[in-house]
């Protein structure tokens, strides 16, 4: 499957000049009822380029990839799209992967339970006499593994992978069609940096073999090391086509949000408080081995009224660590726990509410009921208290939901709106507001802007300051460093389960983060 | 503490947004009755239709009250389906169970001489035991309830042919028939339906009347008939039927067991995290609802609802028939929760949703009787039915959805 994919040598290409472009999309204009979600959106992108293409939520770049991939029918939006000098109108997406265009979605879509070669030959099985040739498609499996650089025994079940390896196959899998564009759905968003480093170093030998890609990405820091091109939209159209090399991040981000982002905010020095959680000697066990330790023998201390992060790449233990401060951990935790000084023990996350304690989880589908309310979804922690057979006071309920929905400036039409009709930043919001109604003075948060956009990204982290500075202390686990230089006093770093080190004040930076994270 | 923060001082900064951002749930309460209104709808439609097919011997208060009476059973046990499918779990062992609560209380009185109160207290003591049982297995052990409550219809159904030899127990004394039988005075229908619909409209002002002290309503008048206006409607309806013969004893029991359980369901903090386990139970874990300790007692309080079950139709019948009693009852009750908008896969739905279902069901059977149509050709249009109000139901969300 080598060498098909160049198209300067294709005999039906007469025009040179178009033959170096992948794909030629002009005047794109789609509508959905009530939004123009593509206004006359005219991109190209050159065979072997990798374009990066950047908005905040709503902006446009979804709709643009959908309609590249086939998922918006040729004929449901106006404009033209030629493929490798040739026309292409897709009709579904079995027609454009036909053509060489293929998407690979934010979610990792396999099946955990299949094998990886089960999985790499899902609804292309090989068949002899009407059977499966389990044979060959081992062998078709172990071939387009081989020839993505990916060593994995396709027998493996999928499911006892790590996330990151899951998405290489869901690509390699890809490949194993006649590639010219693959479009990448937010890649990194579950990933660490280290798996995106070698997520983005399997797109590059893709690269060289003259494959286009465009991969959508919330990460300036990735988007600039990795691509040659940096498309910027907003409100459907364009805003911005570079060579990735010669524009500012700033200038990105002025583009992306239409105005020119505010000062960082300057770390103000923490006050000396009283300490409102200690951990001494957390010890945490796997969930189905008790000897593999996850987090081993970590101490710390959050006071009131500052924010601490807890940085570590996939794996370091900083998740783990938070759930089993809050007793949400499943496996077996040993650690001495102290709440505004007094010696606890957290068992499960009743006991941790009680103490004033709340939790974002990663998934915001562990957090949120996606077919409830706002206010059922903002109510959630504090119906747990209480006696069970006390009577509701239903309009005291919708009192403090109307009051924290607009306390946290939570974009919806009412508090009786579905949760699935809100976007991440404000799924995000209505989580916090769960937790101010019932009353929790230690926040633990993991990754709590994950998936969410740079706009809310930047509200969210101010309503962390604004939190810390009436007093709550705020833990957040993320691997996210940017967020973290952003909003935290300080920053434990992790590494292999071990507090590896801490850094505060002009130590505090992007880069120094990662050091100790990924250094030996 | 931190004041700025926390939900009561927030509120004083509450102003006029407030009362904007409430236009909207308005409509939107408005949108969510109607798929109880199309339940409704397709009631009065089934009723008209048997009026006119049965010459208006359907539409009779005598009729009325015998398919009042033909429905109370599977009433009473959609109650607990409800209660089950909205945390996600499911009752296979309803009608078995109901049978050996049956057997029970027919022993005890035919076979023992026991007194007549204390066997039925013995019996929904033996109901409580059996959703103790089945709570254990499923909120301690950890078993899916569909396994846990298939076995139990499986051995309680043995149970009650072992206890019994598999021959009826009959008759029971005249003080429990005539508790399936017996009516109330009209007289003393009215006057409690009256208490009923005062004792509900005293709650709804109430509530009216805080949301407007809160500032979160301003159309007092047009929220109080919207409230007041469907209930008077029932109640006048209501009185109409009993007017000659009274309320049953029976369907008094499941109306006083229907308003019990929505207001569980609705109005306290145990209903509530019904629904939210339903919704997404490792949500619900992580807001710190004891998932487990829930679920235990929603089996309790099934199994009370054996009980209840089990008396109502060993009286009705005066007997237990082991065998027999009680026979599809689960799939019945199922099929009302269904039917009134309780979803599978959790997190939805209302007791007063498969009491409409439940109704509809039996108007089907009652109706069909009516006109003659034999068995055979009820079960098949029931089955229909069936599905024709799950796929209503299912393309109106879909569209809401697609919205």
């Amino acid at each position: 499957m080598t060498g098909n994919v160049a198209p300067a040598g294709s005999a039906e290409v007469a025009d040179p000049r178009f033959s170096r472009w992948a794909i030629v999309a002009s005047n794109l204009t789609k509508y959905f009822p009530g939004v123009r979600a593509l206004d006359d959106v005219s991109v190209s992108i050159y065979a072997g380029e990798i374009a990066a293409l950047l908005g905040q939520n709503g902006a446009g770049k979804s709709t643009l990839i959908q309609v590249m991939s086939g998922l918006h029918p040729a004929g449901s939006y106006s404009g033209r799209i030629e493929l490798g000098g040739r026309d292409y109108r897709p009709a579904d997406t079995a027609a454009a992967e036909q053509a060489g265009v293929v998407l690979v979605p934010q979610e990792v879509s396999v099946v955990p339970q299949m094998s990886v070669a089960e999985n790499i030959c899902l609804n292309a099985e090989p068949t002899r006499w009407g059977l499966i040739d389990v044979g060959l498609r081992l062998a078709k499996a172990r071939a387009a593994l081989r020839d993505f650089g990916l060593e994995v025994d396709p027998r493996r079940e999928m499911g006892s992978l790590d996330l990151a390896t899951q998405q290489l196959i869901v690509i390699a899998r890809a490949l194993s069609k006649n590639l010219k564009l693959l479009i990448l759905d937010e890649p990194t968003a579950a990933l660490t940096e280290k798996e995106s480093l070698r997520l983005f170093d399997r797109i590059r030998t893709l690269k060289a073999r003259g494959v286009a890609s465009i991969f959508v990405s919330h990460r300036l820091s990735e988007v600039f090391s990795i691509s040659d091109r940096v498309i910027v939209m907003r409100d459907g159209r364009i805003r911005g086509d570079h060579v990735a090399n010669e524009v500012s991040r700033a200038d990105v981000v002025t583009e992306m949000l239409g105005h020119a982002r505010g000062e960082t905010r300057s770390r103000s020095a923490r006050r000396e408080c009283d300490a409102a959680l200690e951990v001494r000697r957390l010890t945490v066990f796997d969930e189905s081995a008790e000897r593999r330790v996850k987090v081993d023998g970590l101490s710390m201390a959050v006071a009131k009224g500052e924010v601490v992060g807890l940085f570590g790449l996939l794996g370091a233990g900083c998740i783990e660590a938070a759930l089993a401060i809050y007793g949400a951990w499943r496996g077996v935790v040993d650690a001495e726990i102290a709440v505004l000084g007094e010696p606890v023990s957290i068992a499960d996350p009743q006991q941790a509410i009680a103490l004033g304690l709340g939790l974002m989880a990663q998934d915001r589908r562990d957090c949120l009921v996606q077919d409830q309310s706002i206010l059922d979804n903002m109510m959630m922690a504090t119906i747990a208290k209480g006696v069970s057979i006390q009577s509701l006071d239903v309009a005291e309920r919708r009192r403090v939901a109307i009051s924290l929905m607009k306390k946290l400036r939570i974009k919806a039409e009412s508090v009786d709106a579905e949760m699935r009709t809100l976007s991440g930043g404000n799924q995000q919001k209505v989580q916090i507001g769960r937790w101010l109604a019932a009353g929790a003075q230690i926040l633990i948060l993991v990754d709590p802007t994950r998936g969410v956009d740079v706009g809310a990204r930047g509200e969210i982290n101010r309503i962390w300051s604004r939190l810390s500075e009436s007093g709550h202390a705020i833990l957040i686990a993320s691997s996210d460093a940017e967020e973290l230089v952003d909003v935290c006093h300080r920053v434990i770093v992790m590494r292999n389960g071990r507090k590896v080190g801490e850094l505060s004040g002009a130590t505090l930076t992007e880069k120094e983060l990662l050091r100790i994270a990924t250094d030996g | 503490m931190v004041d700025s923060v926390s939900p009561p001082k927030i509120n004083s900064e509450l102003g006029a947004p407030v009362q904007r951002a409430l236009a909207k749930p308005a409509h939107l309460a408005r949108f969510a009755a109607f798929r109880d209104s199309i339940l409704f709808l397709v009631l009065c439609g089934v009723w008209v239709f048997f009026y006119f097919a049965t010459n208006g011997t359907f539409l009779t208060q005598r009729n009325l009250i015998l398919l009042a009476l033909q429905t109370s059973i599977v009433s009473l046990a959609a109650i607990s389906a409800v209660m089950l499918i909205v945390t996600r779990n499911f009752d296979l062992s309803v009608g078995s169970a109901v049978a050996f609560v049956g057997v029970i209380l027919a022993l005890l009185t035919v076979k023992y001489d026991v007194n007549p109160w204390i066997s039925v207290v013995a019996a929904l003591g033996g109901g409580v035991a059996m959703g103790i049982w089945q709570g254990l297995w499923v909120a301690r052990i950890g078993i899916s309830s569909f396994i846990v409550t298939l076995a139990g219809m499986l051995y309680f159904r043995g149970f009650s042919m072992i206890a019994t030899n598999g021959a009826t127990v009959a008759p029971l004394p005249d003080a429990l028939t005539d508790l399936a039988t017996g009516f109330l005075s009209p007289a003393l229908s009215i006057g409690l339906i009256v208490i009923f619909l005062s004792g509900y409209l005293a709650l709804r002002i109430f509530e009216l009347n805080r949301s407007r002290s809160l500032g979160l309503t301003n159309e007092f008048g047009a929220d109080l008939f919207s409230v007041t206006f469907p209930a008077a409607m029932t109640a006048v309806v209501a009185i109409w039927i009993v007017s000659r013969q009274g309320i049953p004893y029976l369907v008094l029991l499941v109306a006083i067991c229907a308003i019990a359980a929505e207001l569980l369901m609705r109005r306290t903090r145990y209903g509530a995290r019904l629904y939210a386990i339903g919704g997404n139970p490792e949500a619900a874990r992580l807001s710190g609802i004891n998932v487990k300790r829930v679920i235990f007692w929603n089996f309790v309080i099934a199994g009370f609802g054996y009980g209840v079950t089990g008396v109502a139709l060993t009286a009705r019948v005066s007997g237990a028939i082991g065998g027999t009693a009680g026979l599809f009852l689960e799939l019945d009750a199922i099929a009302a929760a269904i039917i009134g908008g309780t979803s599978l896969s959790g997190g939805r739905g209302r007791v007063v949703g498969a009491l409409l279902g439940a109704l509809l069901m039996g108007s089907l059977n009652n109706g069909m009787s009516l006109m003659n149509v034999p068995t055979f050709y009820q079960n098949t249009a029931r089955g229909v039915v069936l599905l024709l109000a799950v796929a209503i139901d299912h393309i109106g969300r879909a569209r809401r959805a697609g919205r």
